[in-house]
Formats: structure tokens, C-alpha cells, sequence
């Protein structure tokens, strides 16, 4: 597992919409959290 | 400490020292010892951020925090899955094309020598401050449990780390920050799961939780504006947005963990996992910190957590006296704990607000008290709840397993911080000022002892650090202090075509020289210290820029 240093193959880069939208799920799910953790702190505090 | 806990701790030390050593087999080159020949998997690197990231000071300073002040450290994170956005975008491709060892090396290619060379001296300044308060950090801790002095905890812990970093390089720090990761994971899980178990008959988590929320421990946002509050939803997606753009994006310790990735996508991917990851992680360490929170409202806690300090005290009168005034006040903050969760009136919740404020009254006047009779102005109890809570409250071989994933959060952090110090003192000043044709053996051999020299000064430090209060407010603000000044640099590289190296280096200084003057002249909290140093660092490199007309133009990386 740790033997890194021999040969395989070539890396495989993605394109950039596909980066695009895993970026946009990123921020979404920040968001989402936050919401959640706003209901934890409201829901224990009320 | 019993003798399976030692069991424990000797086994996880004598792993991970092993386990770093073994890997100079990977070592032999430079590119080998500092960036793993380019060839490490994104789960790996990933895992190795957040434990470069995840110290000790994590696990100690912030769960002493959740006890104290509660859940709101959490807006500090806010800002990071955006901030890893922006990096993915920008400075992994940058970076990663460029085929550098460092990131102020594609400042030479941007700007010039001296822009380098500045933002690289800025960087080991910074940094070998900050590795000095994360060695500190379990040095607090050992210091309890072993009761050595922590001089030589310091020591122990720092030279210990410094030696397997300096023979096994990022190879070493990347292979075992990822077993280090699963060490403090495990060992998070298990000490939720035991505090819950030894909440007293009737009190779920549930009711612990309303107990905690009751006092206000869960908040999560503020939506506050005042630039004084140290932890609201904007100081954390804005202050905290700056600072973590200029950490991962412009701190070697950081960019060198993604530029040991396989390629630009795994690079990436690398830091999206923090993005996702980072938030819920710290909700759980700071879950510790409250639960031990809720513990302590039906277990008399120690008046105050060092142990050390008290000691010097306990004897006095006037000790004697707040020790009988704070039990009676834990005892009535128990007893309107009881009848709040027994009946959940407004008057019943008010009863317990009213005693748990006598409770954190009387506790305040101990710490005030220890503090004048120690004649320590620095005093800070927060560091010391939870390893105090841990040797005092959980099982045997548990408190085993905490002390070794405090070791593991340490050691992970302290090993990547000096690599990265190792790796811009040789490439961006042995190398670029002082052998520029040297063999990789040469090179090579200059990191490790750079490596040792870090180590040596970080330990230094950390002598001097270890009584500077909230040892993780402590390690940010020493990065707030540069951070974002340094990120003003980068923005102008990437973003502003109009930027030329006079600017840049001008508008570095001109940045660091504003943050001096927000935090001596002005009180706004230290997360906006990062947009201060950022934005007069572009404003002022612009402006300079302007006066330039040679220079040269963009380059692509």
C-alpha cells in the first residue's frame, strides 16, 4: 500500500464542468450544515 | 495512569516512530524526501491536510474552549469549504503545473528573487512560531499526567517527532499523519460514547444537550456585526474565508501536502475532502467538550483544572474558603440542573441559569484568586479540562488510547510543519542563494538538518508558550499576524496582470505593517486581521505597481 514510488499509470484529470459541479454541491452542502446546526442550537435551546 | 494505559501510549509511539523511519527508503532524491516523487493517492493527502491542520491544540484548546464558552468556535470553520473552493480553482493548478517545490518558488517566476524570498522568510517566521505553541500543547498534558516538569515534556515530544520527519521526509509525514487520523478518530468515538455512558441514571443525551443549550454552550451562529465578537457567522466566512485561503493556499505546510499528489484532480480532491469533512469534525470535537460540560453538572469538577498551579495554593485560607464557596455552588447548580430536566418551566430554567452563573462566578474568583497568589498574570485553566477530565474520569486503557490520539494529532501536525520549514529554507534559500548546482544528495542532507534545527528552535519556543492562554487562539493569531498579507501577495500574482515585484514586495510589507497597527491601535478580533493584511497588501501593491512600467508581464503556469 505504501509503495509509492512505482510506476503506474497515468493520472486521469476531469474535465472542468465536471469540477464545476462538484463545487456547486460543495457550497450547497455548506450551507445545508450550517442550516442544520442552526435547528441543532434552536431545537436544545428552546 | 495504569500500566495497560502505558501499554497504549508506548505502542502507538514506538508504531509511529517506526512506521516514519522505515520510509528513507523512498527518500534517496529530492523530489523523493520533499514532494514523494508526485506519486501519493488523494485519500492520503486528503487524510494528511486535515491532520496537518487537526493538532493537539485541537483536541485540548478546543474542547477546554467547548467547556467554557461553548460551541461557537464552530463559525470559525465557515469559511473553509469555500475557501477550498477557491483554491481548487486557482492555486492547485497553479501550483501543481508549475512543477515547484514551494509555493513562493512561482513567485520567482511571477515577480522576482526578492518577492521569493521575503514571502518564504515571512513563512518560516510564522510558522516556527506557530510548530513552537502545537509542541506546547501535549506538553501541557504530559506534564499532568507524568508530573515532569514541561521542559522536558517539550523536549521529549518535539525531538521525538523532529528525528522520523527528518530521516523518512513528507513520505514519512504523509503515511503516518494517515494512521494518526484514524488513532484520534477512534479514539473520539469511544470517549463520546464513555461520558455518555457515566451521565447518572435518567439523564440521556438528550437532556444533557438541553442542559448545555439552556446556557447557551450550542450556539453555532451569530449573526451579530460587531468587529469586537471573536466568533460570529460573518468574522467566520469572511475573516475565516482570508485566513484559510492564505493557510492552505499560501502556506508550504499546506501546499506542500497537494503538491504530493498524483495529479491536479487528485490534488484537488484532496482538499474537497477537508471541504466536506472539516465541519462535522469539528462540531465533534467540541460535542467532547460540552459533554464534558454536562458531565461536570453532576460530578463535582476541580475547582480549577492545573493541577500544578493548585498545588502552589491549595493550603491557604483564602483557597480553603472559595473551595467550600464553589462546591456549594456546584451543589445548588446540580440541584437546579435536576429540577430543570425533572420540570421544564420557565422558572425551573431559570433557577439553573441563576446557579450555573453563581457556579461560573465563584469559579472565576478562583482562577482570579490563583492567579495573583502565583503572581502568573498569564494563567490560563482552559488547556488543562479535558486531560485533567481524561486521567480523572475515564476508564483504564481509555485514558491510554486519548493521551496517544492527543500524541497522534501532535505529532502530525509538528512533523508536516517541519517539513515544510525544512523544504523553504532548502529550496528557497540553500539552494536558490547558496548551491544552485548541488547534487540531490546535498540537498537532501541540508533539509535534514534543517529539519533538526526547526525542531530545536520550535522547542524553544514552545518553552515560552505554554502559558499564553487558549493555546489555539494563540497559534491563530500568530498566523493571523502574517497570513493575510501573505494571501495579498498571491492575489496579486494570480489575479491582478497589472502587478510587477516592486509592488508586490512593497505592498507585502506595507500589509504586515497595517496588521501591526489594527492590533496594537484598534480592539477588532484577530480573524479580521487576515482581510486587513490582504487588502492593503493588494491596495498598496497596486498602487506601487503603477509607478512600475517595466517589469514582467503574467506567467502561466
Amino acid at each position: 500500500m505504501q509503495d509509492t514510488t512505482k510506476n503506474e499509470d497515468p493520472p486521469v484529470e476531469r474535465s472542468d464542468a465536471w469540477w464545476y459541479k462538484v463545487y456547486f454541491a460543495v457550497l450547497v452542502t455548506t450551507v445545508v450544515v450550517i442550516a442544520l446546526l442552526q435547528a441543532f442550537t434552536y431545537y436544545f435551546s428552546n | 495512569m495504569r500500566p495497560l494505559d502505558w501499554a497504549v501510549v508506548v505502542a502507538y509511539l514506538v508504531y509511529v516512530i517506526w512506521d516514519g523511519i522505515r520510509m528513507t527508503k523512498h527518500s534517496g532524491n529530492v523530489e523523493g524526501y520533499f514532494l514523494a516523487n508526485r506519486s501519493l493517492p488523494w485519500w492520503a493527502v486528503g487524510l494528511s491536510v486535515m491532520a496537518t491542520q487537526l493538532s493537539a491544540i485541537t483536541l485540548v484548546g478546543t474542547t477546554g474552549q467547548a467547556y467554557s464558552d461553548g460551541m461557537r468556535f464552530i463559525q470559525f470553520y465557515y469559511g473553509l469549504p469555500l475557501a477550498m473552493v477557491i483554491l481548487c480553482v486557482t492555486a492547485v493548478p497553479f501550483f501543481y503545473r508549475a512543477n515547484v517545490y514551494t509555493a513562493y518558488e512561482y513567485l520567482e517566476r511571477r515577480f522576482d528573487a526578492k518577492v521569493r524570498s521575503l514571502t518564504s522568510f515571512f513563512f518560516l517566521i510564522s510558522r516556527g512560531l506557530g510548530v513552537g505553541v502545537i509542541i506546547a500543547a501535549p506538553s501541557v498534558i504530559l506534564s499532568i499526567v507524568l508530573g515532569w516538569h514541561e521542559m522536558t515534556t517539550i523536549f521529549v515530544i518535539g525531538i521525538s517527532t523532529t528525528i522520523y520527519t527528518m530521516i523518512g521526509g513528507v513520505q514519512a509525514v504523509t503515511w503516518t499523519d494517515v494512521k494518526q487520523m484514524f488513532v484520534i478518530f477512534f479514539g473520539l468515538t469511544v470517549v463520546i460514547f464513555v461520558i455518555i455512558s457515566q451521565f447518572p441514571a435518567g439523564v440521556s443525551f438528550a437532556d444533557g444537550l438541553t442542559l448545555a443549550g439552556a446556557t447557551g454552550k450550542l450556539t453555532t451562529v451569530s449573526l451579530s456585526f460587531d468587529l469586537k465578537e471573536k466568533y460570529t457567522l460573518w468574522s467566520g466566512m469572511i475573516g475565516g474565508l482570508f485566513l484559510f485561503l492564505s493557510y492552505f493556499g499560501c502556506d508550504q505546510s499546506q501546499v506542500q501536502r497537494f503538491l504530493t499528489a498524483k495529479s491536479v484532480s487528485e490534488g484537488r480532491t484532496s482538499l474537497l475532502m477537508s471541504a466536506f469533512l472539516k465541519i462535522p469534525m469539528q462540531f465533534m470535537i467540541l460535542l467532547v467538550g460540552v459533554l464534558v460540560f454536562v458531565f461536570y453538572q453532576f460530578t463535582a469538577p476541580p475547582m480549577i483544572f492545573n493541577q500544578v498551579e493548585t498545588g502552589k495554593v491549595a493550603e491557604t485560607a483564602q483557597y480553603q474558603t472559595l473551595k467550600g464557596e464553589f462546591d456549594t455552588a456546584h451543589q445548588k447548580r446540580e440541584t437546579a440542573a435536576e429540577h430543570f430536566l425533572q420540570e421544564r418551566t420557565d422558572a425551573t430554567r431559570q433557577e439553573y441559569l441563576a446557579a450555573d452563573k453563581a457556579f461560573n462566578a465563584s469559579r472565576k474568583n478562583a482562577v482570579e484568586y490563583v492567579k495573583s497568589a502565583t503572581k502568573n498574570d498569564s494563567f490560563n485553566d482552559v488547556n488543562y479540562v479535558f486531560p485533567t477530565f481524561v486521567v480523572q474520569n475515564m476508564p483504564m486503557g481509555v485514558i491510554g488510547l486519548i493521551i496517544a490520539a492527543i500524541f497522534a494529532a501532535a505529532m502530525s501536525s509538528i512533523s508536516a510543519e517541519l517539513n515544510a520549514l525544512a523544504t523553504a529554507t532548502t529550496i528557497d534559500f540553500y539552494r536558490r542563494h547558496f548551491n544552485k548546482d548541488g547534487t540531490d544528495k546535498q540537498y537532501v542532507f541540508f533539509g535534514r538538518i534543517a529539519t533538526f534545527v526547526w525542531g530545536l528552535f520550535a522547542c524553544i519556543v514552545a518553552t515560552y508558550a505554554t502559558n499564553l492562554g487558549s493555546l489555539i487562539e494563540v497559534v491563530n493569531k500568530f498566523g493571523s499576524f502574517f497570513y493575510g498579507s501573505l494571501l495579498g501577495v498571491f492575489v496579486l500574482a494570480f489575479a491582478v496582470k497589472r502587478a510587477r515585484a516592486r509592488g508586490a514586495f512593497f505592498g507585502l510589507l506595507f500589509g504586515i505593517a497595517s496588521v501591526w497597527v489594527a492590533s496594537h491601535f484598534t480592539d477588532i478580533e484577530f480573524l479580521w486581521f487576515n482581510v486587513v493584511g490582504c487588502v492593503v497588501t493588494v491596495a498598496a501593491g497596486y498602487l506601487i505597481s503603477l509607478t512600475d512600467k517595466g517589469g514582467i508581464d503574467v506567467v502561466e503556469a
